[in-house]
């Protein structure tokens, strides 16, 4: 099991406390497809934002790869996410000051287990499994939406880490990208034996994941 | 921390972020330049308009003045008598023999007289001294305009005139001049040297003359008026109390009491520098954190997606800290160097002569030290400038960013 979770609950206190999410208790396995999917409002999202160790603010317990994530220090956590989690997000969230290329290397940069010249080799190698290849040099806000999505995948992979999680990667795209992207998820999970989350409102996403969580109103229903 | 936060990864994403804002990048720099190069070409000058003046002034005069109290029941005597001599020469010459803290001293005798050329004739007074002495008070040979120096003086009949004196008088070196005593005696004498301290007060009155023809002339063959004294700590003011509470029937003043309006004026110039200086590189600091703080507003969804992807707060504040650093060291070399050639300039440009200084440009101080001043608080300005906008950076909670669109 790569990631679990156990009865995890989440309160907003602004403006007034309420409970957002209600003893969430789940599993997470490698190779397969997870999709959390349900209304806005639901609680998708917050819980995403948990399972990829960004909030810790929450009552339960979170255990990812036999790490209890609460009992990092903070500086153990940015290493931990460095090197196990992979993100995607809705709006790519690429860096606009660097080209295609840069923006991939980013996370191993950060790592530093290899040098630059095998960082630079294996991003390379990324792009080309994800057809970008021409357009490494490029700088990022020059690409499409669906392209950035790509190389917002490639750097979500460079660290090869156990973990992708994926806040509505297709909500910005047109139907043909959702496939292109969606297609891509689904490969890395078979070939590369990941365990990848996604938060989606999708249909065709959640119809064709391994797995999927429905929430509604801050509990899930699998 | 486990993985350090000062690498060239970190230094190039800084440097990128630099480069995408080019032109704030490069006003900001102007900012610092112009800060850091006010700021040293305010010290050169006020530095060097001090300098010049306590030269003038502190070289020129002595540091310690004991001088004849006025005795008013023998000036109501009449005309013709003399003038009044210090008592007990021999007991200070004793006491000031054994203090440490005395460089050198030396007598005067400085006696009213009237100078008389063919032009113009104008009262003033003779300071008689022994050229031997003297030369440990004053170096006048740095101060020579034209003819000789205190060597000059050997000839019993020549007279040394401050340049403003001379030129009231309307002469110059070789010609001849009489000079006629408060007892009536006159003398003709030959104008050996003039000399120029660069100050109105001493060039306008200050004359160099034998002392044994003085005192030949005057009658009064051991007469001394004046024991003037250099010091080596002049700060050190305990010598005058000492002196004050010793020789009664001397008046004792130092240069403090002599000077004071220079005095007041380097403080007054001092302060004016420093805190001219330190709101400029203020305002040069409030640019650099206007500047850093509007980046960190514009780039939070960036510096959010830095931190998801494994860099820590630590990371954030360097790479932020990075570009006010390279900011300020490009301001501050800059600066130094425009503030070398503005120096420069001043110190080329022609000064009319005032009525209390005699100079002809500007006075300029060319210290490294003011350069390294500027550009170590230059740099300083701008780390400090820096640091907030970079904390504020490191606290951009990734969550908060992620969910706000």
């Amino acid at each position: 099991m790569i990631l679990e979770t156990k009865q995890i609950s989440k309160y907003f206190h602004e403006p007034d406390k309420h409970q957002v999410l209600n003893e969430i208790s789940l599993q997470i396995a490698s190779g397969e497809l997870t999709s959390v999917y349900g209304e806005s409002g639901s609680g998708k999202s917050t819980l995403l934002y948990i399972l990829s160790t960004l909030d810790r603010d929450f009552e339960g317990r979170l255990h990812i790869l036999d790490h209890d994530i609460k009992e990092l220090s903070a500086a153990e956590l940015t290493n931990f996410r460095n090197k196990h989690i992979g993100f995607v997000y809705q709006f790519h969230y690429l860096l606009p000051e660097f080209n295609v290329l840069q923006n991939i290397m980013l996370p191993a940069m950060k790592l530093g287990e290899k040098n630059k010249e095998e960082v630079k080799h294996e991003a390379i190698m990324l792009l080309k499994e994800l057809g970008m290849q021409d357009f490494a040099k490029r700088p990022s806000y020059k690409l499409s939406g669906g392209q950035q999505q790509r190389v917002a995948i490639a750097r979500a992979l460079i660290n090869d880490p156990l973990l992708i999680v994926a806040d509505e990667p297709t909500g910005n795209l047109d139907q043909k990208n959702s496939d292109v992207i969606f297609d891509l998820l689904k490969e890395i999970t078979t070939n590369k034996a990941k365990a990848v989350v996604i938060a989606t409102h999708d249909p065709k996403i959640y119809q064709n994941s391994d797995k999927t969580i429905e929430m509604i109103d801050g509990s899930i229903r699998l | 921390m486990s993985k350090q936060v000062i690498n060239t990864t970190n230094i190039f994403i800084a440097f990128q972020y630099l480069l995408a804002r080019k032109k704030q990048s490069f006003l900001a720099t102007i900012g610092v330049m112009l800060g850091v190069t006010t700021f040293i070409v305010m010290i050169n000058f006020m530095t060097g308009v001090n300098d010049f003046l306590d030269d003038a002034v502190f070289n020129g005069s002595p540091d310690i003045i004991i001088s004849a109290k006025q005795n008013k029941s023998s000036s109501k005597q009449g005309f013709g008598v003399g003038i009044n001599s210090l008592e007990r020469v021999e007991k200070i010459d004793h006491l000031l023999s054994k203090e440490e803290n005395i460089q050198s001293f030396a007598h005067q005798i400085i006696s009213p007289a009237i100078l008389v050329s063919e032009n113009a004739q104008l009262p003033g007074s003779i300071n008689g001294i022994l050229p031997s002495s003297e030369k440990r008070m004053v170096d006048l040979e740095r101060r020579l305009i034209e003819g000789k120096g205190f060597d000059g003086l050997v000839e019993e009949n020549a007279i040394l005139l401050g340049i403003s004196l001379a030129k009231k008088l309307q002469v110059s070196t070789g010609d001849q001049l009489k000079m006629i005593l408060p007892n009536g005696k006159n003398m003709r004498l030959k104008v050996a040297g003039i000399f120029s301290f660069g100050i109105t007060t001493i060039d306008n009155v200050r004359t160099y003359f034998p002392a044994q023809t003085l005192q030949n002339l005057l009658g009064q063959h051991d007469v001394i008026t004046h024991v003037h004294i250099k010091l080596k700590d002049r700060d050190d003011v305990g010598l005058k109390t000492e002196l004050s509470q010793q020789i009664e029937t001397a008046t004792i003043e130092d240069w403090k009491d002599a000077n004071k309006t220079i005095v007041i004026g380097n403080k007054v110039r001092d302060i004016l520098t420093w805190s001219v200086s330190f709101a400029l590189l203020l305002v040069a600091g409030f640019g650099m954190y206007n500047i850093l703080n509007i980046t960190v507003i514009h780039k939070r969804k960036d510096i959010a997606v830095l931190k998801t992807i494994g860099y820590s707060a630590a990371d954030i504040i360097f790479i932020f800290l990075v570009q006010s650093v390279i900011i300020g060291l490009l301001g501050a070399l800059f600066g130094a160097g425009l503030s070398y050639v503005i120096s420069y300039f001043i110190s080329t440009t022609p000064l009319d002569t005032s009525d209390f200084i005699i100079v002809d440009t500007y006075p300029i101080n060319f210290k490294l030290m003011y350069y390294a001043l500027g550009i170590a608080f230059g740099i300083l300005t701008t780390i400090l400038a820096g640091y907030f906008p970079s904390k504020k950076a490191s606290r951009v909670d990734p969550v908060t960013i992620i969910r706000g669109i």
